[in-house]
């Protein structure tokens, strides 16, 4: 379940950001992209982030909203661009030839953080 | 009143992983040691491979093993049979090692200073390949028990390795694996890889692995000397 490890490691960026602004804030939502070429499965990072939220000061309403990145290659022999696909084997339906450059689909990023400053006066 | 704020971050979510996967990378630069990250799925041979190996390296090279398993200490004692100094990292409900686990070890544990350091990773084709150690090189067994088909169903591990070893190749003759198939779905994800086939038990190309090997220490070294700028390390 390395999925809780995904899921802990987006809290903590949100724990920081929180720390960051210097102020009482919350979270309100967190923006995250996961690429096809990375074993982050959508569903279970969820489910471990809903779990886990409530224990980080800050992030117990925090929404965790995950972008999937389609994989984008450029085959080995002739830079094909090409979406490589289990189901032929992930070559390229051109040549034939196998990945060399991965252009996108190996993302594993928290994009934004969006808060909202607590201004009681 | 509540008001709202963007706050645009753009980091990695395994950032903190990173980062101490370069602290540890520090760590084997210190002793020059040469750190594989060994993977498979569970009983594809990681252990076996290793006995093997220090039964014919002889004084090839001098090896040190991190052993990663998430209960007992059954894979440690066989390595510690062979004469090899192990350390255990018993990584509990985790099924993969992560950088902080290696790093806790490495500040707890006196390491020996050897030639390679191989770090068994807990079985397992998928979690551990998110996470980088510190290790130079990555290497990704196959069983041929295991079936052919495995590096298309389990595409980012074998994406991002440098060597593939086709293990227990003394059953070959036994089961329904095709070499040729094996290695052109592993191609196809990762042109660049080598791949090699042993057999533990009769010792078949093992010449090739341990050679293999040894040239990582030899291009671990070289790389070495050609970093320029003088490492601080502080804890």
């Amino acid at each position: 379940m390395h999925e809780s490890a995904i899921a802990k490691s987006i809290l903590e960026i949100v724990s920081q950001r929180l720390h960051s602004i210097g102020a009482p804030a919350t979270a309100h939502n967190v923006s995250v992209v996961f690429g096809e070429f990375r074993n982050a499965e959508p569903e279970s990072v969820e489910f471990a982030f809903d779990n886990m939220k409530a224990f980080y000061p800050g992030a117990a309403n925090c929404q965790l909203v995950i972008n999937t990145i389609s994989a984008m290659a450029q085959c080995k022999r002739a830079q094909h661009k090409y979406h490589p696909e289990a189901s032929n084997a992930y070559r390229c339906p051109t040549c034939d030839s196998g990945i060399g450059n991965l252009l996108q689909g190996e993302e594993l990023d928290v994009v934004n953080v969006v808060v909202e400053l607590d201004q009681t006066e | 009143m509540h008001e709202s704020a963007d706050e645009h971050t753009m980091e990695r979510i395994l950032n903190k992983n990173d980062e101490l996967a370069e602290h540890n990378r520090d760590h084997f630069r210190e002793a020059m040691t040469c750190t594989v990250n060994l993977m498979s799925a569970p009983g594809a041979g990681k252990t076996s491979l290793l006995e093997a190996t220090f039964r014919m390296a002889g004084r090839k090279f001098s090896s040190t093993v991190i052993e990663g398993d998430m209960v007992g200490e059954l894979d440690a004692d066989r390595i510690r049979k062979t004469g090899v100094s192990v350390h255990q990292i018993s990584t509990g409900r985790s099924c993969h090692l992560d950088a902080n686990m290696v790093a806790r070890l490495l500040h707890s544990e006196k390491m020996e200073k050897t030639d390679v350091l191989f770090i068994e990773n807990v079985g397992n084709l998928v979690c551990p390949a998110e996470f980088n150690l510190g290790e130079f090189k990555r290497v990704v067994l196959l069983s041929v028990t295991e079936g052919d088909d495995k590096p298309i169903k389990y595409p980012v591990i074998f994406r991002n390795c440098d060597l593939v070893v086709f293990t227990k190749c003394d059953l070959l003759e036994y089961v329904e694996f095709n070499l040729g198939e094996a290695e052109k779905n592993i191609q196809a994800i990762n042109p660049d890889v080598v791949t090699m086939q042993v057999s533990s038990k009769t010792g078949y190309g093992m010449d090739k692995w341990t050679s293999w090997i040894q040239s990582q220490i030899e291009a671990y070294r070289q790389e070495q000397k050609q970093t320029k700028h003088v490492h601080q390390h502080s804890h």
